[in-house]
C-alpha cells in the first residue's frame, strides 16, 4: 500500500480529502538538455505542472548536455521554449519558482568528470533545496548514449531516497539489443526503477479507452469475436521525417511507430479487464495480449515508402530526396499489417493496423467494426446504405468517441443511412487536456509506473518486429511506392480487399 | 448537464456575475428562475451562446431565464421538468436560505440530483443547518462555504497527530466557515470542540488552542471556480454532512 493511503487510514482528518497528487521532494536530471525533446515537450510540461502546483514543493532540475552553457543561458533558453511551446499563459512568478531550482552542467557525456559533477551538484541540491536524495534521471538522448549514462549514473547512486530512470524510445533496435539494454540497466537499477516512456500511453484519449471499456456495462459484453468483425488501428502522420534522417533511416516506420505505439494500442484494445488499476495488474494483462499475438506471415505485412506528392496543396519531396537520406534508401515510411490475437476472446478476428508518414492527414484512430445486422428486413434497395456499426475512438486530433448507426432517412418509404453519435472531449469537458508528458513525468515522480512499458512488454514487442523484419530481408519492393499525401501503397488496400474488407473511409 | 438557479430578487446581481464565468467551463443548459410577486403566469427568455473552445471547436450553452409569478413561483417543479436535458445530472443552485418545507423548495429538491447552497449567505447560523441536515437523505448537497475551507482542511490535517488533542478552535472568517470547520474537527475527532469566531469576509486565520495554524499555500479560488468545481461532483459528501450535523449539536 502506498504511504499516502496508509496515512489516510490513520488520520481521521484526511477522510474525504483528495489524495495529494504532489510528489515527494526530488531532483530531476535531464540528459540531453539541449535537445528538441527537452525544448518542445519536457520544459513546457514541467512549466504546466508548476502552473498547477503539481510539482514537489522542494524540487530542482539539472540539465546536462554537451553544449557549453551557463546556468543563466540554460534558464533563458528554456524560458523561451516554454513561451513558444507551453499551453498555459506565461507567468513570471511561476517560471521564477521553476528557474530558481535550475542548474546546467555542460560536457561530454562519455566522461567520468561530468557524472562526478552531476553527483556533486545533486548532493548540494539535497542540502540547499531539500531534495532528500530522491532523483529522477530523464534520458532524452539518442540510444547510443544510453550505455555510458546508465553506467555513469548507476555507479553514483545516492545512498538515500529513491532513484528512477526515465528512458525514451526506442528501447533497443531489435530483440537482442533490447535484451542487452535491459541487462545493462538491471546491473544498476531494479525493474521497478525503470520507466520506459511510450508517450501514447500518457494521452488522455488512450486512457479513456480503459474508461470506455471498463466503466461502461454496454461495451464489454460485445467486445469479442462474436460481435466484432474486425478492428482497424491507424497512426497516420502528414509530416515527413522533419530532419531526423539519421534516426529514421535506421528505424523506419516499424521501429518508430509500430513496435511501440501501435502495438500498445492493440494491447489496450484487446486486453482482458485488469483486476484493479495498479501498475502490474494493467501491465500483466497487456503483456498477455502481446504474448498471444502470432507472427503474421510475409503476405500479411506490407510496407511502403513515400515519393513526391502534395500535402495541404503544397508539393513535398520524396523520402529519398529528404536531406540526409540515402538516395537508394530501402527504409520503410509506411507499414500495414494484419495481426491476430490468439485467445478465446479474439480468435480469427483480424486487427488491421497501419502507420506511416506523409499520409493524407494526421490521424490516430481505433475503429471497432461490428458484424452486420444478421437479417435486415428491408427491401434490397433500402438496405444499400446500411453499413456495419463502427465504434470509432479518435486518439488525435478531435479527441472523442463516435458510434456509427443506421437511421431511417425521413420521408416516404424506408431508406437507411449511416449517422453518427458523437462524444467530443472539447464539447463535454471544458478542462484543457494535459499533454502526455505532463502526466508521465508526474507519474514517475509519484512512483506510478502503470503508464510505462515493462521489460516483458518490450521483449514481446521486439519479438514480433524481429519476425516481420526477417521476412523483409527476402524481398526488395520497388520504393517509392506511394505518393506523399495519399493513404499509402496499393498493397495496403489489397491487404484488406483480399478479406473482402476495406480501410475505413475518411 | 442542467443547472437550475433559484434567484430571489435580492440575489439577482450576484447570480448573474457567477453565471457569466460559468458558461465557458461547463457546456450546459442553465435555467434561472426568478420568483416574483404578481398574480400569475410566466415570462421567459432564451439565449444561446456559442464560443470557440480548445482547438477551435465550437461549444454551445443555452440559458433560459424565467420570471415566475403567483402559483408558478410556488410550483416551479412543473416549469422546469420539461426543460431538463434527459439523462444528464441536474444541479440546483439555491441563493439565500432555502425555504425548507415550502412547496417551491420541496418540488425542486425532488427533481434535482444535487443542491448547491452557500451557507455564507444565511443569517442566524448555525440554526438553519439543522433544517439542511433533514434533506441529506433526499439530495446530495454542496456548500460553497465548505468549498472555501478546502485549502485549509488539508493543511489542518497535516498537523496530525498533534491536532488530535486540540480543544478550542478560533476561526477568523465568515460565520459559516467557522461553524463548518469546528463541526468538521469535532465530527472527525469524535468529540466536542469549543469555537471562537472573529468576523472577516474571507477565511484568513485559524488558531488551535491559541496557537495560529500555518497559512495554507495557494490562492483563494474565484466564486465561478468554486461553483464550477461543485458541478464536477456527483455523489454525497459524508464528511461535509457530518460537519453540518456536528455544527448544530
Amino acid at each position: 500500500m502506498a504511504l499516502a493511503e496508509e496515512q489516510h487510514l490513520e488520520n481521521p482528518l484526511l477522510a474525504g480529502l483528495p489524495l495529494s497528487r504532489r510528489p515527494e521532494p526530488c531532483a530531476l536530471v535531464i540528459f540531453g538538455a539541449s535537445g528538441d525533446l527537452t525544448k518542445r515537450k519536457l520544459f513546457p510540461a514541467l512549466y504546466s505542472l508548476a502552473y498547477r502546483q503539481l510539482l514537489p514543493e522542494k524540487f530542482a532540475i539539472v540539465g546536462v548536455a554537451r553544449t557549453a552553457e551557463t546556468d543563466d543561458e540554460f534558464r533563458e533558453r528554456m524560458k523561451a521554449a516554454v513561451q513558444e511551446f507551453g499551453r498555459d499563459d506565461f507567468r513570471d512568478d511561476v517560471w521564477q519558482g521553476l528557474a530558481d531550482g535550475m542548474q546546467y552542467i555542460g560536457g561530454d557525456g562519455n566522461e567520468d568528470p561530468v557524472f562526478d559533477r552531476v553527483a556533486e551538484t545533486l548532493t548540494e541540491l539535497d542540502r540547499e533545496r531539500g531534495t532528500a536524495g530522491n532523483r529522477a534521471y530523464y534520458l532524452a538522448v539518442p540510444p547510443d548514449a544510453f550505455e555510458t549514462i546508465v553506467e555513469g549514473v548507476g555507479k553514483r547512486r545516492s545512498a538515500e531516497g529513491w532513484t528512477r530512470l526515465i528512458v525514451e524510445k526506442p528501447f533497443g533496435h531489435d530483440l537482442a539489443s533490447a535484451l542487452e539494454l535491459n541487462d545493462l540497466v538491471h546491473r544498476y537499477f531494479e525493474e521497478s526503477e525503470i520507466y520506459r516512456i511510450d508517450h501514447y500511453l500518457g494521452k488522455e484519449t488512450v486512457q479513456n479507452m480503459l474508461a470506455l471499456r471498463f466503466a461502461n456495462g454496454i461495451f464489454e459484453p460485445i467486445w469479442n469475436r462474436q460481435f466484432i468483425d474486425h478492428i482497424q488501428i491507424t497512426v497516420a502522420e502528414s509530416i515527413g521525417i522533419e530532419g531526423r534522417a539519421s534516426y529514421y533511416e535506421k528505424a523506419g516506420a516499424i521501429r518508430d511507430i509500430f513496435q511501440n505505439h501501435l502495438l500498445q494500442l492493440v494491447a489496450l484494445t484487446a486486453m482482458e479487464p485488469p483486476i484493479d488499476f495498479t501498475s502490474d495488474s494493467v501491465r500483466n494483462e497487456k503483456v498477455k495480449v502481446l504474448k498471444s499475438m502470432h507472427t503474421p506471415g510475409p503476405k500479411n505485412v506490407v510496407r511502403g515508402q513515400y515519393g513526391r506528392g502534395y500535402v495541404d496543396g503544397e508539393e513535398v519531396p520524396g523520402y529519398r530526396e529528404e536531406p540526409g537520406v540515402d538516395p537508394n534508401s530501402m527504409t520503410e515510411t509506411f507499414v500495414a499489417g494484419k495481426l491476430y490475437v490468439d485467445n478465446w476472446r479474439w480468435a480469427d478476428t483480424p486487427y488491421y493496423v497501419r502507420a506511416g508518414k506523409r499520409l493524407a492527414r494526421r490521424e490516430t484512430t481505433i475503429a471497432i467494426e461490428f458484424k452486420r445486422a444478421p437479417h435486415p428486413p428491408f427491401e434490397e434497395l433500402a438496405a444499400e446504405g446500411l453499413r456495419p456499426n463502427v465504434l470509432l475512438i479518435n486518439i488525435q486530433p478531435d479527441e472523442g468517441v463516435s458510434l456509427a448507426i443506421g437511421a431511417k432517412v425521413p420521408g416516404q418509404g424506408l431508406q437507411i443511412r449511416t449517422v453518427h453519435m458523437d462524444f467530443l472531449y472539447g464539447g463535454a469537458f471544458r478542462t484543457d487536456m494535459p499533454e502526455a508528458y505532463e502526466r508521465l513525468v508526474l507519474d514517475c515522480m509519484r512512483g506510478d509506473s502503470t503508464l510505462f512499458t515493462r521489460e516483458d512488454e518490450v521483449t514481446e514487442q521486439w519479438q514480433l518486429v524481429d519476425a516481420i523484419v526477417a521476412t523483409w530481408r527476402r524481398d526488395r519492393p520497388s520504393f517509392p511506392n506511394y505518393a506523399g499525401g495519399t493513404w499509402g501503397p496499393p498493397s495496403s488496400d489489397e491487404l484488406l480487399h483480399r478479406d473482402g474488407r476495406t480501410w475505413r473511409r475518411h | 448537464m442542467t443547472h437550475i438557479a433559484w434567484v430571489p430578487e435580492e440575489w439577482v446581481e450576484a447570480a448573474e456575475d457567477v453565471l457569466a464565468g460559468l458558461a465557458e467551463r461547463h457546456p450546459s443548459r442553465t435555467i434561472v428562475l426568478f420568483p416574483q410577486s404578481g398574480t400569475g403566469g410566466l415570462e421567459g427568455e432564451v439565449s444561446v451562446e456559442s464560443f470557440t473552445g480548445g482547438e477551435n471547436r465550437p461549444v454551445c450553452t443555452d440559458t433560459i431565464r424565467i420570471r415566475l409569478h403567483g402559483t408558478s413561483a410556488e410550483h416551479p417543479g412543473s416549469v422546469v421538468e420539461p426543460l431538463l436535458i434527459p439523462d444528464l445530472p441536474v444541479f440546483l443552485r439555491w441563493r439565500g436560505v432555502p425555504g425548507f418545507g415550502d412547496s417551491a423548495f420541496e418540488e425542486l429538491v425532488d427533481v434535482v440530483d444535487r443542491l448547491i447552497i452557500d451557507s455564507t449567505e444565511w443569517p442566524d447560523l448555525p440554526k438553519p443547518y439543522a433544517d439542511l441536515a433533514t434533506v441529506f437523505d433526499r439530495v446530495a448537497v454542496s456548500d460553497i462555504a465548505w468549498a472555501r475551507t478546502s485549502r485549509w482542511r488539508p493543511m489542518l490535517a497535516s498537523l496530525w497527530p498533534s491536532i488530535a488533542n486540540v480543544s478550542r478552535i478560533k476561526v477568523t472568517g465568515t460565520l459559516a466557515q467557522a461553524h463548518l470547520l469546528a463541526g468538521w474537527l469535532s465530527s472527525r475527532l469524535e468529540r466536542s470542540i469549543e469555537l471562537e469566531h472573529e468576523h472577516s469576509d474571507r477565511l484568513v486565520g485559524v488558531e488551535l488552542d491559541g496557537e495560529p495554524a500555518p497559512f495554507p499555500p495557494g490562492d483563494s479560488p474565484l466564486p465561478a471556480d468554486l461553483l464550477s468545481d461543485e458541478l464536477d461532483k456527483l455523489s454525497r459528501d459524508p464528511v461535509y454532512e457530518a460537519a453540518v450535523v456536528a455544527a448544530v449539536t
